[in-house]
């Protein structure tokens, strides 16, 4: 495992595009949370907004690590964007033909594409808790573990944006185009879980089938879900939190998801011709 | 031992079936050619064979075993275009190479001297030109120094020099003992360096075997005087000939292989009144009997 992992680094370590967009997404994480703490600090010196504000400032501990996570969540797309060029790359410039050529798997070569969504999973959630640790201590509070499970939600949410683009780009493996399917993806599940919300309502109302949310189960839908905002005066900032009994129906969908997304990709590299 | 063993292999791309049933055996030690026109399926086979193809029928075996992986490791492969990493020179590309295949990492400086890169090593890949890149897909097939290579029409893109030095470098790995397998559209590249050699044609193999054996059938002796009416009508008769043709300036007498002599066909003709103004002798060229098997 670790061998292979030598060899992604050999390709991606000198490769400009992975340190550009890598750049951008931690750099990314730190500006945007700070533009959300700049926007309370402005609201918390304002006489007007100053009580309300102080009360539910969200970068204290422990509401921090919500907060964090939710914000950071926006940025997901870029690691996802970074693996579809990685993976699509290799077919592009026919190296996933050389390197099975010159003896990897087929297994070893989408498993250790895998491995790295996992590790920029990973690596995302360090920069959250950083990030998290900065703003927490920033706001003069202390730490506190309440709420951590946020930034599992995170880790969940970055594998399944990570898992997804891995997934497209084994199944488009042309660069330009499986990012664009990424993006009207994003665009076309959103209008598709609208309309399941909307069937959800009707079921309820007329036939009392209550499934919840029902476009809340899509595949990124379901990972957008696990985080949301926290409970704050200007809750119309942002999505409302998740039904919290339908919250385990969700948790489950996205770790199906995961699993799927990664089933997918391994059956497409060592079934199709490459 | 065989090297390669291919079993009734078949691929379809759709409607399409690009190679129909195919058997034969690679043995080691041999210099296989695998002789065909554009499309008849050469890299196609050879595709498979490096698993980068799935086959839609049939099974093959690599040194006598199921094929896997570790297989791959054991051989050096140019296979139909030099596919490596754009943005990193020659020596990280190889590097990778090495890491994959788990050896030739030491390995490195010698094959791109042997290529004629060393000049242009820290350059990136995409900077060189068609010849160059070439020259580093045969590199990386070198690194290690493994027992069995297999190119695909390696002298692709390289000027007459390149082409010349490439097969120079085939000929001393064969005779340095690998087992090397060779698709090529080019003759005169596979009568050059081949022992063996399987000629495909729209998919379907049809004939393989002995470079000698397969590819010549006769003796021609070519010879010529100042009439050659006469000079036909009289080999007509010469013992042993299987054909006698009349063409342009020359007589052609075709004999069973390895039977032409040309002081007795001298004499003979001398003795019945004919001095020649020229003979020769030529075997049936593989280009000749390459357009009789695939027309």
């Amino acid at each position: 495992m670790l061998h292979l992992l030598k060899i992604e680094w050999l390709k991606i370590k000198s490769y400009k595009a992975f340190i550009i967009i890598l750049s951008f997404f931690c750099v990314g994480i730190l500006a945007s949370n700070y533009m959300v703490y700049s926007v309370f600090s402005n609201l918390s010196t304002n006489q007007d907004t100053q009580v309300v504000v102080q009360e539910f400032n969200p970068f204290k501990f422990s509401g921090v690590w919500q907060t964090v996570s939710y914000i950071s969540g926006y940025l997901l797309i870029l690691p996802a964007i970074l693996l579809i060029v990685l993976v699509t790359n290799e077919f592009t410039y026919k190296t996933s033909r050389q390197n099975i050529i010159d003896g990897l798997s087929r297994a070893q070569f989408i498993g250790v594409k895998i491995l790295l969504a996992f590790l920029l999973a990973l690596l995302s959630v360090l920069l959250v808790i950083a990030t998290g640790l900065f703003f927490g201590f920033r706001s003069g509070t202390s730490f506190e573990w309440t709420k951590f499970s946020n930034v599992g939600y995170f880790f969940l949410k970055a594998l399944s944006y990570n898992l997804i683009a891995v997934l497209m780009a084994v199944m488009i493996r042309r660069t330009g185009f499986a990012i664009g399917v990424y993006f009207i993806y994003m665009g076309a599940e959103n209008i598709i879980a609208q309309l399941l919300d909307v069937w959800s309502i009707k079921l309820k109302n007329a036939n009392n089938i209550d499934l919840g949310s029902m476009g809340d189960y899509l595949p990124m839908s379901a990972s957008d879900g696990l985080l949301a905002f926290p409970n704050n005066p200007f809750k119309e900032l942002a999505k409302n939190a998740m039904p919290t009994e339908y919250f385990g129906v969700t948790l489950i969908m996205v770790f199906f998801y995961i699993i799927l997304a990664s089933g997918l990709s391994i059956r497409s590299v060592v079934k199709r011709d490459l | 031992m065989d090297i390669l063993k291919v079993n009734d292999l078949s691929k379809n791309y759709g409607y399409i079936k690009a190679l129909k049933n195919v058997s034969f055996s690679v043995p080691q030690n041999t210099v296989y050619g695998i002789l065909g026109p554009n499309g008849s399926g050469k890299t196609t086979l050879l595709g498979i064979i490096t698993d980068v193809l799935k086959q839609s029928g049939g099974s093959f075996q690599l040194f006598e075993e199921a094929p896997d992986a570790s297989h791959r490791k054991k051989i050096g492969t140019l296979l139909e275009t030099p596919n490596f990493y754009h943005y990193l020179s020659a020596v990280k590309n190889l590097k990778i190479t090495a890491a994959i295949k788990g050896r030739g990492a030491d390995d490195i400086d010698r094959v791109l001297d042997v290529v004629d890169l060393t000049k242009r090593k820290d350059h990136a890949f995409s900077t060189y030109s068609l010849g160059m890149k070439q020259r580093l897909a045969i590199a990386a097939a070198l690194l290690g120094d493994p027992d069995v290579l297999i190119f695909d029409e390696p002298t692709n893109g390289l000027d007459p020099v390149g082409i010349a030095e490439i097969r120079e470098l085939i000929i001393k790995l064969a005779a340095s003992g690998k087992t090397i397998i060779m698709a090529s559209h080019l003759l005169d590249e596979v009568e050059k360096v081949c022992t063996h050699v399987a000629i495909l044609k729209q998919g379907t193999l049809i004939t393989h075997g002995n470079v000698n054996e397969i590819l010549v059938n006769d003796d021609i002796v070519v010879v010529a005087s100042s009439d050659n009416e006469k000079l036909k009508n009289i080999l007509i008769n010469f013992p042993g000939n299987t054909m006698v043709l009349l063409s342009d300036n020359t007589v052609k007498v075709h004999l069973p292989n390895g039977t032409a002599n040309l002081e007795e066909i001298n004499r003979y003709c001398f003795e019945r009144g004919v001095v020649l103004s020229q003979l020769q002798l030529r075997k049936t060229s593989l280009e000749a009997k390459f357009m009789e098997l695939t027309n």
